[in-house]
């Protein structure tokens, strides 16, 4: 790789950006992380107790969470949910790229591509909070259901999931919808027509053509919607009810508010296994390698 | 089972443009039947309409008899080779074989059955577990016939099919298919621009231009035949001279060429003319040979541009001492070999033809076709939508 560097921006320019990407590695993502590995394999202690007989390697931070009913509970239930949301974000996404891939007049698929960026242009604080108030007991979706006829009373949305669970199928719908994009916009059309032509269906055609030729772009839509779902704060934090706390949230709060810092690091790097544990399966099911999703 | 296809009064348009024109035709049950034309002409268009793909915006289309208005793509009993194949890529050649099989339900083992069979109809027999992207060009144009007919279609559908493939190869297949459309009796339309491909492997052929058909025959009345100056200039080779009719008695036509003095010719068939009228004469290369000076019959003095040699016959690019207009002649080896080294370029030497060999033909402004590209090169309609197939 050096060599290639070398070849294209000179000796001096290669080696600084070596350099820079090796500082950026090393410093900013690895030595964090390790910290983070010690601080969790350490009890809690005072300042005046580090480095006493105290101080001393246990997994006891670990076995909190085992130990823990309700942060156990927790836990698994932040990992199904974000497999909810996953699988939520895909079925809203897939339609939706297979419009803008194939259907769409280039002039639509602008329009509508410009439409799903614009409010990212918005703070996810703020784009949450409209939500919030879209979503409210007395809020604007109430009103107009009501006012249709469909719904007698207002619907409590915030209380329980539903509310977690809209808030982030929207936030992340950007990361799904462009790589299933991307992947169904290199399918040939004669391929679909070919399929329609020796009989099959909408249905058949999208499960035996479509979607085996946009897997690698299916998957890396997951795992990144997986990943963010399952670290996200915000969200939960905006528009969860009690009942539906996310496992960062338990985190966070052993950070900022229990001051157990040691605590935390062992909970948020259970969250980072267990992340990269699911990634390896999705890819492992989907049959595709990093390199597809590097693409 | 009917495979005979009947267009009744299509129009095709997109916007502003039409594609096709109103257009009536009737292709047998088991007929080879071609569509030629330059690209741009309406061909594709046309076969989409019988596909499916397309709905035209007048008239119908009937195949055995069924109108097939409002029947989608999946349930007609039609079947599409496409031009760039489109076999499944993730599957092997069972599963693109059996695709269809699927489709409808059969069962496994009565599926294997039949690609086992269609794989030995298309010489591939032992390829099955085979991924179509391991194939060589011409095995994936076998498997893609394979896949079509798996379906077992009525009507089968080509659509340039073989422009992808390398020279020997696309001749060979030219057998092949004609082989398999006779083994199986399915009704083939082709559409190709090439000519070759389709006066070698057709019943019939439509000639077609700007979205017209300008002559439905066999290959040979197409190529003795022409109907139009389109047709005259598209299939096969021909010079193309200007004239005036002077006197028509029957066939025989005689004609002023202007600076080429009196020439002669037929008249085509089914074509009418009258004294004054202005005219095309089509003198095929081939009907050209070198006579003397002051031979009997009609003449044309010609000075020689180039000489290409291709062994049993040779081409002779000439340009014409009275009017300066090209002219090609094409010499058999039996005329060439007695004028050995007499063909040099600046040389002029004169030309005579049989009159019931040249076709005179009404001049109708129809397009020209370049003799290099074989596209058209002329006539503003087809250029204007030249780009749209």
């Amino acid at each position: 790789m050096f060599r290639q560097l070398q070849a294209r921006f000179g000796g001096p320019l290669a080696m600084a950006i070596v350099t820079l990407l090796g500082i950026w590695l090393i410093v900013m993502v690895t030595l964090p992380q390790l910290q983070m590995i010690e601080y969790s394999l350490k009890p809690n202690l005072l300042p005046a107790q580090i480095g006493g007989p105290d101080d001393r390697f246990t997994l006891a931070n670990y076995a909190t969470l085992f130990d823990n009913d309700i942060h156990r509970t927790i836990f698994f239930k932040t990992i199904w949910s974000s497999v909810l949301v996953t699988l939520l974000t895909l079925a809203v996404s897939y339609p939706l790229a297979w419009y803008l891939a194939k259907v769409a007049t280039p002039r639509q698929a602008a329009l509508c591509i410009l439409l799903l960026i614009v409010p990212f242009w918005i703070n996810e604080i703020l784009r949450t909070y409209s939500w919030f108030i879209i979503l409210a007991f007395r809020g604007p979706l109430n009103e107009v259901l009501m006012m249709l006829g469909l719904i007698e009373r207002p619907i409590r949305f915030l209380s329980g999931n539903g509310g977690v669970m809209v808030g982030m199928v929207y936030a992340y719908i950007l990361f799904m919808v462009f790589p299933v994009y991307n992947a169904i916009e290199s399918l040939d059309d004669n391929q679909v027509r070919a399929a329609r032509d020796l009989g099959a269906g909408t249905v058949r055609t999208h499960r035996r053509i479509v979607i085996p030729h946009a897997k690698p772009g299916i998957a890396t839509g997951c795992i990144m919607t997986f990943m963010l779902a399952a670290g996200s704060y915000a969200v939960p934090a905006l528009l969860g009810s009690p009942g539906s706390r996310w496992f960062t949230q338990i985190i966070y709060n052993w950070f900022f508010e229990g001051g157990n810092w040691n605590q935390g690091a062992a909970y948020a790097f259970l969250l980072l296994v267990l992340c990269i544990g699911f990634m390896s399966l999705v890819m492992k099911v989907f049959k595709v390698g990093l390199g597809d999703i590097g693409r | 089972m009917d495979g005979s296809v009947r267009l009744d009064e299509v129009v095709m348009r997109f916007g502003d443009f039409t594609a096709i024109e109103k257009t009536s035709l009737a292709i047998g049950s088991g007929e080879f039947f071609s569509f030629l034309g330059p690209s741009g002409c309406g061909k594709t268009t046309l076969l989409n309409i019988v596909s499916g793909f397309l709905t035209p915006s007048e008239g119908q289309v009937f195949i055995g008899d069924e109108p097939m208005a409002g029947v989608p793509v999946n349930r007609r009993p039609t079947a599409m080779i496409f031009q760039n194949l489109a076999l499944f890529p993730l599957m092997t050649v069972y599963e693109n074989i059996e695709f269809g099989l699927e489709v409808r339900g059969v069962d496994k083992r009565k599926r294997r059955e039949v690609s086992e069979r269609l794989l030995a109809l298309v010489a591939l027999e032992g390829s099955g577990p085979k991924r179509v992207t391991e194939l060589s060009g011409g095995q994936k144009q076998r498997v893609a016939i394979a896949r079509a007919l798996a379906v077992e279609p009525r009507v089968l559908l080509l659509d340039e099919p073989l422009s992808a493939l390398d020279l020997k190869l696309r001749q060979h297949m030219r057998t092949e298919l004609k082989a398999i459309q006779r083994k199986t009796g399915i009704t083939f339309i082709y559409i190709t621009h090439d000519q070759g491909e389709a006066l070698n492997m057709s019943d019939r052929v439509a000639v077609m231009s700007a979205g017209r058909i300008q002559q439905v025959a066999d290959p040979m009345t197409l190529y003795r035949e022409p109907a139009t100056g389109f047709v005259a200039s598209f299939v096969g080779e021909n010079n193309r001279l200007q004239a005036r009719v002077t006197d028509s008695e029957g066939e025989r036509v005689r004609l002023d060429a202007g600076a080429l003095g009196e020439l002669a010719g037929r008249a085509g068939r089914e074509t009418r003319l009258t004294n004054g009228q202005a005219a095309a004469l089509f003198l095929r290369p081939e009907h050209l040979r070198p006579v003397a000076a002051d031979a009997a019959g009609p003449r044309l003095e010609a000075e020689i541009e180039a000489v290409h040699f291709e062994g049993a016959w040779m081409m002779l690019e000439t340009r014409l001492v009275a009017s300066g207009e090209k002219l090609r002649v094409q010499l058999g080896h039996e005329v060439s070999r007695g004028h050995a080294g007499a063909f040099a370029i600046g040389q002029r030497m004169t030309f005579g033809f049989d009159p019931a060999d040249a076709v005179v033909l009404p001049d109708d402004g129809s397009p020209m076709v370049d003799e290099e590209t074989g596209e058209v090169v002329d006539g503003d309609r087809t250029k204007a939508g030249g780009t749209h197939v």
